[in-house]
This record gives C-alpha cells, sequence and structure tokens, in this order.
C-alpha cells in the first residue's frame, strides 16, 4: 500500500460480486478517508462500516461485539464525533473522515489516552479498549476539561464485561490532564 | 405473557366445535395463515406469517392438542421458530365454549407465548399490539365460514 | 442481510422521485440507527433502499418567537440535545434526548428516523406530543401538515404514505405559565423506557388552576397514548399531590403494556402510576415557575 498518498485498496470487494444481475447488491464506490489516508474502493450498498475497516482496510483494531448496537465495542470517530460502526452502512461515510483506534498512536509514541490506560491499569481484557478509547478521544477533542460526569456518560457508551469502569474513568481524567498541559 | 380474550358466535356449540379443528377452517380463517396441515388427529403443521409496520415475521410451528373435552374444552400447546431464526417460541392455549343458547356460543381463550432469541425484543410487543386485530379478524372470518356452511 | 438496490439522493425532490417511482418496495434509510439493528436480524429486507442522510438541507433548527421551533428531520439527536436554543426554550427536548440511547446513537441517528420508525416505546413521540407538535409530510403532489398526537397508528405503523417523507418537525412556543416534564424508567441512562411519561401542564397565573393538560405515556399500548381521562380531571382545578396522584391511577388503569423481557405488564402498569406522577410534579413545578 502507498503510505504517503491515496492508499488504493483492490476493486475486488470483501463480499463476491455476484455475476452484474440486476443492479440489487452492485457494489457502489466509497471514497473515504481512514485515518488520515484516503481509500477509493467498491463495497456492497449492504457492508457495514465496521465491516469494511476491518475486512477491506485490514483495520482490526475496531471490534465486533453485539450485532445489535448496544454493546459500542466498534466504536469509531467519523467527522469527530463517535458513532458505532457496525450500524452505519459504509455507503453512508462516503466522503467523510473516519479514525480508528489504528490512528491515534504517532509512529512508536502512544496516544496520552492509550498511556493512560496502560499505566493506570485500566485494561483487563482488552476488547472495550479500542471503542472506549475512541470514545474517550472523541470526547477530550469536544471537551478538554470534562467533569466526572461527563466521563462517566462518554464511557457509559461502550459497555465493559470486566472493569467496572471505574479506572477507566479515573485514566480518562488523567488523561485530559495531560492533554491540557499542552501534549 | 399472557393474552386472554372473549368473544360469540352464532352457531350450535356442536358445529363450532368441528369446524374449529378443521384444518381448512384454521387455513381460511387465521389472518397471515399460509400452510395448516393436520398431521394426526392431535398435531398440526403450521406457517403463518405476521406483518407490524415494515417488519414481516414467519413462524413455522408445531400444535399439539394435548386435551379435549368436547365439545367445550379444548388446550393446545405449541412449539415453532421464526423463519429467518430470529426467535423461538412456546405456547400453550386454553380454550373453552359456553353455550349461550342452541345458537349462539362464547368462546373464551387464554393464550401464554413465550418467544426467545433476536425476536423477543420486539416478538412481545408485536403480538401484544397485533392480538386484538388478530382476534377480530379470526373471529370474523370463522363467523362468516359457519354461515357460509348454513 | 439481503443484497438490496441503493439510491442516495441529495435533494428532497430527488427522494421523492424515487419513492413514487418504487411505491410501497421502497424503504427509507436516515441515520438507520433503528432500521439497521433489525435489517441485521433478518426481520426487515427491503428490495430498495432510498438513502436520505445525505440530503443536507434537511438538518437544520430554527427558532422564532411567534412560529415557535422548526426542526429539520434528518437534524441529529445530539445537535436538538446541544442546542442553546432549544436548552432555553424547550429544556424538555434537550432533557429526552440526553437520556435517548447512547452518544455515539445520537450521533448518526436523526429525530425524524426516530418517529417514522415509530416505536411506542420511542421517547421523542411523547414529548413532542405533549408539546402539541405538528409534522410536515410531503410527496410529489403536495405536502400535508399532521398533528404528531395522530401519527402513530400501531406498533412499527405511522401515517405516511409509500411516497411521503417527513421533512419537517414544528413545536408552537408553549403559552405563558406552561411547564413540560419527561420521565422515564430506565435500568440504564439511555435504556428504552421500560415505562415513560411526558406531561405539559399550564396554568392561569392568578389563581393557579389548571388550564390545559396533556399527559402522554410511552411503552404502554402499541402507539404513545395520550390519558385524556386523567387529563380532564385537572382542568380547572388547582393541581395538588392527590390529583397528581390521581392521574398515575388512570393512566395505569387505562394503560394495556406489554410483558416482556424488561417487565411484566403488571409492573409497568405500577410503574405508569410512579411516572406520570413524577413527570406530572415536575411539569407542575416548572409552570409554577413561569
Amino acid at each position: 500500500m502507498n503510505q504517503k498518498g491515496i492508499g488504493y485498496v483492490s476493486k475486488t470487494p470483501n463480499f463476491l460480486i455476484e455475476g452484474g444481475i440486476g443492479m440489487k447488491g452492485e457494489p457502489r464506490e466509497l471514497k473515504i478517508k481512514v485515518n488520515g489516508m484516503l481509500y477509493e474502493l467498491k463495497v456492497k450498498p449492504k457492508a457495514l462500516l465496521s465491516d469494511v475497516l476491518r475486512k477491506d482496510l485490514k483495520l482490526t483494531g475496531t471490534k465486533r461485539g453485539c450485532l445489535e448496537s448496544t454493546c459500542g465495542v466498534c466504536t469509531v470517530i467519523l467527522d469527530g464525533k463517535a458513532v458505532r460502526s457496525c450500524s452505519i452502512l459504509a455507503v453512508q461515510a462516503n466522503g467523510h473522515e473516519i479514525t480508528t483506534i489504528e490512528g491515534l498512536a504517532k509512529g512508536d509514541k502512544l496516544h496520552p489516552i492509550q498511556e493512560a490506560f496502560i499505566n493506570h491499569g485500566a485494561i483487563e481484557c482488552g476488547f472495550c479498549i479500542p471503542g472506549r478509547v475512541m470514545m474517550a478521544k472523541a470526547l477530550l477533542d469536544e471537551n478538554p476539561n470534562p467533569t466526572r460526569e461527563e466521563i462517566r456518560l462518554a464511557m457509559q457508551g461502550v459497555l465493559c464485561a470486566d472493569s467496572g469502569y471505574v479506572k477507566q474513568i479515573e485514566a480518562v481524567e488523567i488523561a485530559a490532564e495531560r492533554m491540557r498541559g499542552g501534549e | 405473557m399472557l393474552m386472554e380474550g372473549k368473544f360469540s358466535l352464532k352457531a350450535p356449540i356442536k358445529k363450532i366445535w368441528e369446524t374449529l379443528l378443521e384444518a381448512e377452517t384454521l387455513l381460511s380463517c387465521i389472518p397471515g395463515a399460509e400452510k395448516i396441515e393436520r398431521i394426526d388427529e392431535k398435531t398440526y403443521d403450521c406457517v403463518v406469517k405476521q406483518k407490524v409496520g415494515p417488519i414481516s415475521v414467519k413462524f413455522k410451528f408445531k400444535s399439539i392438542i394435548t386435551k379435549m373435552e368436547p365439545p367445550t374444552h379444548i388446550e393446545i400447546e405449541g412449539e415453532g421458530e421464526d423463519i429467518a431464526k430470529a426467535g423461538h417460541f412456546v405456547q400453550k392455549s386454553i380454550v373453552d365454549l359456553r353455550e349461550i343458547s342452541p345458537s349462539e356460543v362464547e368462546v373464551s381463550y387464554k393464550t401464554d407465548v413465550n418467544i426467545v432469541g433476536k425476536l423477543a425484543m420486539f416478538g412481545d410487543r408485536i403480538m401484544k399490539a397485533k392480538a386484538k386485530k388478530v382476534e377480530e379478524e379470526f373471529t370474523m372470518a370463522l363467523q362468516e365460514r359457519l354461515r357460509s356452511m348454513g | 442481510m439481503k443484497d438490496f438496490e441503493y439510491f442516495a439522493p441529495k435533494t428532497v425532490e430527488e427522494a421523492l422521485s424515487l419513492l413514487s417511482q418504487y411505491k410501497g418496495e421502497a424503504k427509507i434509510i436516515a441515520g438507520g440507527q433503528s432500521m439497521l439493528v433489525v435489517m441485521r436480524q433478518g426481520l426487515l429486507a427491503p428490495e430498495y433502499v432510498v438513502d436520505i442522510k445525505g440530503i443536507t438541507a434537511l438538518d437544520y433548527m430554527t427558532y422564532d418567537e411567534r412560529e415557535g421551533l422548526r426542526i429539520g428531520a434528518l437534524t441529529i439527536h445530539r445537535a436538538i440535545e446541544k442546542s442553546p436554543i432549544i436548552q432555553k426554550h424547550f429544556r424538555v427536548l434537550s432533557e429526552m434526548e440526553r437520556n435517548l440511547a447512547t452518544i455515539q446513537t445520537r450521533n448518526w441517528g436523526t429525530i425524524g428516523g426516530n418517529l417514522c420508525h415509530g416505536d411506542s416505546a420511542g421517547d421523542p413521540a411523547p414529548v413532542l406530543i405533549a408539546l402539541d407538535a405538528k409534522l410536515k409530510l410531503k410527496s410529489l403532489s403536495g405536502e400535508r401538515i399532521v398533528a404528531m398526537e395522530g401519527f402513530s397508528k400501531d406498533l412499527l405503523e405511522v401515517d405516511l404514505e409509500p411516497d411521503e417523507m417527513l421533512v419537517e418537525i414544528q413545536v408552537p412556543t408553549p403559552r405563558p405559565h406552561t411547564g413540560v416534564a419527561h420521565e422515564k424508567l430506565m435500568v440504564m441512562q439511555g435504556d428504552a423506557g421500560i415505562v415513560g411519561a411526558a406531561v405539559s401542564i399550564t396554568l392561569k397565573p392568578k389563581e393557579g388552576v389548571c388550564e390545559d393538560a396533556r399527559i402522554v405515556i410511552s411503552n404502554a399500548a402499541s402507539v404513545p397514548m395520550r390519558v385524556k381521562e386523567a387529563e380532564k380531571r385537572w382542568i380547572g382545578k388547582v393541581v395538588n399531590d392527590h390529583l397528581l396522584a390521581e392521574a398515575g391511577d388512570i393512566a395505569s388503569a387505562e394503560a394495556d403494556p406489554p410483558s416482556d423481557v424488561h417487565a411484566s405488564s403488571e409492573y409497568r402498569k405500577e410503574m405508569l402510576k410512579v411516572f406520570v406522577k413524577r413527570a406530572a410534579g415536575k411539569a407542575l413545578e416548572r409552570a409554577k415557575e413561569g
């Protein structure tokens, strides 16, 4: 893949193209910017954004959890807003900008939110963490000085079966303070 | 979920009893019924479709008559699933026929339905919303059938 | 999910042409936050999908003291939640949105999509009924305005012809001395209400007597239900604690709630007493504040 400019993905979509019978399911053009890189690909209208990210773009950091829009582990940032990628048709993201967990670190340097989660022991099995970190990023990008209640509400958007959320809320507070300090 | 109701039919009780058990009757009177086949004297194989707004569900199920006291009392148990594999359900019904006069009968029913699976999210509420309507349509259709049979 | 033919009109006219062309077989998708869930479960499989999310002309909120509030059908829930105008003049709408699903859902789902989905457990419909809102529906042959109250016909069925589209929600400026509040029973914040109540009370300024009232309950029937019998008991009286409780009792008696995995019908009936009283109490307080 071309690291510098436009990343072309092969025209063969994740789902095999059926032999041109009628228009149903005919693959459509999709132009999206993901983690700063522009992609042009063809997807079936029924393809979900989470599947395109994971299967076509090989960005598997975004997880598939409940398949019914309840758990939030599929959360990514679309045009600055946290959204559930399993509940958006990929074609609806055409022309939009997406950030996934893979887009946070700069080379080897982790994002302050990622570091706070690791250093504060806020990660247990880790499955909900990518979605959770993206929720936190969306929150802090919009509101660099959130109250604990606001952080709690943001964390509520992604379910965790392990932790009880306290460490995660604290990690976001720690990250927020560090980011306000200018990192 | 419990659903119960009462309706009256103008026909002699024996006639209603016999007609009610016929697969033909059920097929033509139950709203959304696509297939009702009597396998043996106690068992029916059924496919029923129901639409709620834009959502369609098609149920394939087996009903077994567990108790029969002609011509007044019948108990049925059913089990089946949605064709799209979105849900599985079990059902128990008790139907009582009471003669009001030689040509009028009061039918009362009590049904307990339990849905599990993805459909459970909607299933119970769909059934509740449609229950009254289904009862009305069934009653009208059955009455029409009894009348046309003379 | 089954394959479908997909269209992404950029204007209302284009969308209406498509609806007219594929009458009855086309299904509109906006944010898809309700629709995609049922499509993925195989419960809904339209042949033609008309994606209106890209019609930016329907994403707006305007307010005028005389005309009231006008919300474009494609306004996302989050925008309504955060709008300073709505927080100032229609606080109950912002509060209702704050408790609707999760932030992610509100960032993509639209108010119009929610209303047209027609879920009787939804929050916007009862609140908009309490606010006496109207809906503007458009088709190629013209437009019509319907009261929010009559829009829901049955569970998941609304008063929309196959070639029609919801374009605007109109909320009149509440009369002076009107208080509106919304309460719902949730296990987790954002849950669909096990039951819910939206109440509007208008008082006559001097005597503090109730001049007008609207009590709407959700997830208590197959559509959002107005409890007119309870409303009548308040008109012309000073609404006290006893009358608040009575409204709850009447709402509970009139309702025919479902039993499901979240609660039994009996429990819902009990909770309606509590939540109608709570919402009514809050509305009354707000009405008194003027």
